[in-house]
């Protein structure tokens, strides 16, 4: 189960994400970034606080937009992964290449 | 040994019937030369009786044979056999009369042999009539038989057997027995007589014939009556034939059967074609709940469904009319009616409200054929049909008649049924093709899993100074975990352990491209952070873009007892080291396969070269150990396999693998399936290479 909500913040996109994010559900997350991107935000924010697990998959949904934000200049921080969820992505090398931060403060700041 | 011809009961029945009846025409002359002479014949009249008995007896024998033989089950058949037997025997006797009156006053008519032999003959004759026509009547009788009638007609052949021996026991006509026998017997065929259940099933056609049979065959027992018991009645022979009680109580049977059948089938006329309607759709019912056959069409059952459905409703015109939804053509069919009326009516019908109710019902199972009337030149009222499969209303059936309120209620209730058996027949047509296909998927599933397992290594190499053992589980049918082996030489070995993003079929297709870049790239003899940069650019072109591969690849050299390992993204491998008594996660960064895919990520992998001890061992597994979860969301998780190591580091690397496995299911719990693909692969170095 996923349900994402989409917060506008001073000029920053905010998803929340609650739930696991898995194969069956990752068009989802998908979606609710391509739709964010289109609405023309630059600065993405994804709260995961709420992230209970992320699978390859989910991950895969990151990483296909690594690149193109680079390119067009977006940003994307994640911020508020719990330990578990974070040691996914560290694993993976994710943390090398995207923005995460231990919480929102630090991820606006920044 | 000689060998016995095949006895053949109809012949050899009719030649003992011949001879006993030239048998008693011989006694009978004899005796009437003695009358003639008035001398004793030295015959006595028993042994007439006794000859006359064995006639009827072989004659039964070789009708009930011969109509037992050539018994189909056609009524016409049956009763125009015993009419033309009439018939001849009925001829025979007028020809007799004939060359008797022809001689005219001759002294050769009035001889009495000539009339006793004709007297014989009329007497064979009259007995093959009666007996045959009743044994017709037995097969008649005996249609849809119960245990009952069965019952009742042994009883009435049994006591027309002890009939036949009445006359030893002083059977003379005005006797009391006589009466009592006549009178048992004749119940009891008038009881027999009620059982008449064949002539329902006779078409209209068939029971007019019938009539014409049935009214020959009463007017020739009259005939033989009348002959027998008036004309007769004053011409003395040397011994009375034909009044006995058995020939009079067949006389009684036969005559007593043909008139109520022929009665029953006159009265049956009028209603035949409400019998044979019945028949129709019961026949048509069957068609329809008959199951299609895969390779046939829903059409077919449709169109049975249009016939059957204007025969019961005796419809003037008809249409079908499918939903769009399921017959992207519009299926249509017409049926005496051409497009045009077709459509005029249409919208006669679709301005009712009650048709605008009934089509927007919300619970199409409810739905039930209704009937209109309709102000149109030609016709007068139509009837609707729906067809609901899976509570899906797919189309629905027009019948329009000329005449106003055509439809009844018996005709409703017999459309629905219809309708109700197609639409099920439609549906299971439709499931059994599903089925079909995804057997076929199944198949094709298997043949993929079979494929897949041919791609992980049964084999595993290495050599005297390690030992090795592998496991993988697909949660689907295939998977993209992966694992694999080299031998670069006699030291040097490489191990590869890979995990593709998601799973099943597609994660498959991705394994084996795996499988092949590991195979390629291996063979330059590169190092593990080489082969990682050049399998990233292998994987980066061969990959959609959110997908990606995790690996680990580890070169063992068994002459310098180093590993040299690196990873890219893929969980860390567990190590146990004997001489420091616990086991770690080999730390080293690495991002994962076809995430950074330009040249970038070379600065992502690093490479680490750490040395081994004999009894150190190494486990390398997959996320789905890690991530497989019980019934409360705990993961397994990276601590318990270490623990487990710590505890069985000392067996063999199948002990400490089924260790782990065995951990890993009573964690998760007996019934919960893991839903990831897992695997995992043990190395145990030896203690005996010190010895080399």
């Amino acid at each position: 189960m996923l349900t994402i909500t989409t917060q506008q913040e001073n000029g920053h996109d905010i998803l929340l994400l609650k739930g696991e994010v898995d194969a069956s559900n990752s068009v989802i997350l998908d979606e609710a970034i391509t739709k964010a991107v289109n609405d023309g935000s630059n600065s993405i924010l994804v709260d995961g606080a709420g992230l209970e697990y992320i699978s390859s998959a989910g991950l895969g949904v990151f990483m296909s937009y690594l690149e193109d934000f680079q390119e067009q200049e977006i940003n994307l921080k994640i911020y508020s992964l719990s330990d578990r969820v974070y040691e996914v992505f560290k694993i993976l090398g994710l943390d090398q290449l995207m923005k995460i931060y231990p919480d929102k403060i630090t991820a606006l700041n920044s | 040994m000689i060998k016995l011809p095949p006895i053949h009961i109809g012949k050899l029945s009719l030649l003992l019937a011949i001879l006993v009846w030239l048998a008693m025409l011989f006694v009978n002359l004899v005796r009437l030369v003695g009358i003639l002479n008035q001398i004793d014949s030295g015959f006595a009249i028993e042994f007439s009786w006794v000859l006359q008995i064995l006639f009827f007896l072989t004659v039964y024998g070789f009708y009930n044979y011969s109509i037992t033989k050539n018994s189909q089950s056609d009524f016409l058949n049956l009763i125009w056999r015993g009419a033309s037997t009439g018939l001849f025997a009925v001829a025979v006797y007028v020809i007799m009369d004939l060359f008797i009156s022809s001689l005219g006053d001759s002294k050769l008519s009035r001889d009495p042999f000539l009339a006793t032999f004709f007297y014989h003959i009329r007497f064979g004759l009259l007995t093959i009539f009666l007996v045959s026509t009743s044994l017709l009547w037995q097969h008649l009788i005996l249609y849809q038989k119960t245990k009952q009638v069965v019952k009742q007609w042994q009883a009435f052949e049994i006591a027309m057997l002890v009939g036949m021996f009445l006359v030893f026991f002083g059977g003379k006509d005005t006797e009391y027995p006589f009466f009592f026998g006549m009178a048992l017997l004749g119940i009891l065929a008038v009881i027999l007589s009620t059982n008449l259940k064949w002539i329902p099933y006779l078409t209209f056609k068939e029971k007019w014939k019938s009539l014409l049979f049935l009214a020959i065959i009463i007017s020739t027992v009259c005939f033989f009556l009348w002959y027998t018991f008036s004309v007769e009645k004053d011409r003395i022979y040397p011994v009375n034939l034909t009044w006995n009680l058995f020939l009079i109580s067949l006389f009684w049977f036969v005559l007593v059967y043909a008139v109520l059948s022929f009665l029953v089938t006159l009265f049956n006329l009028p209603t035949s074609s409400v019998f044979e309607q019945k028949l129709t759709e019961a026949i048509n019912f069957q068609r329809l709940s008959q199951s299609i056959q895969p390779e046939e069409n829903e059409e077919q059952v449709l169109d049975i469904l249009m016939d059957s459905c204007m025969s019961a409703a005796y419809a003037d015109a008809a249409w079908l009319e499918m939903n769009s939804e399921d017959f992207p053509e519009g299926l249509t069919q017409e049926r005496f009616i051409d497009g045009d009326m077709r459509e005029e009516i249409s919208d006669l019908i679709n301005d009712q409200k009650s048709v605008q109710a009934w089509a927007s019902e919300k619970r199409p199972e409810n739905i039930s054929p209704i009937t209109l009337r309709l102000h149109h030149p030609k016709f007068e009222s139509v009837l609707l049909v729906p067809l609901v499969i899976n509570k899906i209303v797919i189309g629905k059936i027009v019948l329009c008649k000329e005449v106003r309120d055509g439809f009844n209620k018996e005709m409703l209730n017999i459309i629905s049924t219809f309708a109700r058996q197609a639409c099920i027949a439609v549906e299971n047509h439709r499931l059994l093709n599903q089925a079909i296909l995804h057997e076929r998927y199944q198949e094709e599933l298997k043949i993929a899993q079979r494929v897949q397992k041919s791609l992980l290594p049964t084999k595993l190499d290495h050599n005297q100074s390690f030992d090795i053992c592998a496991y993988s589980n697909a949660a689907d049918e295939v998977g993209g975990d992966y694992y694999d082996t080299y031998m670069l030489d006699e030291d040097r070995y490489v191990l590869i352990i890979g995990d593709v993003s998601g799973k099943g079929t597609s994660a498959a297709f991705h394994m084996s491209q795996m499988k092949g870049i590991f195979q390629s790239l291996i063979q330059l003899n590169i190092s593990p952070s080489d082969f990682m940069i050049k399998a990233n650019a292998a994987v980066s072109k061969c990959l959609e873009r959110n997908h990606f591969i995790t690996a680990s690849i580890f070169i063992i050299n068994t002459a310098q007892q180093t590993i040299c390992h690196s990873r890219a993204g893929h969980v860390p491998t567990l190590f146990h080291q004997v001489n420091e008594h616990k086991s770690a996660y080999l730390e080293i960064d690495g991002l994962g396969l076809g995430i950074l895919r330009n040249m970038q990520y070379k600065n992502h992998v690093v490479e680490k070269t750490f040395t081994y001890k004999p009894g150190d061992v190494l486990v390398l597994f997959t996320d789905g150990i890690v991530e497989a979860k019980n019934d409360t969301s705990d993961q397994f998780g990276y601590d318990r396999i270490k623990t487990l190591l710590d505890l069985y580091h000392d067996l063999n690397p199948q002990e400490i693998q089924s260790k782990i496995i065995d951990s890993l299911h009573n964690f998760v719990g007996g019934e919960r399936l893991i839903d990831d693909d897992y695997s995992m692969m043990v190395v145990k170095f030896s203690q005996s290479t010190i010895q080399i």
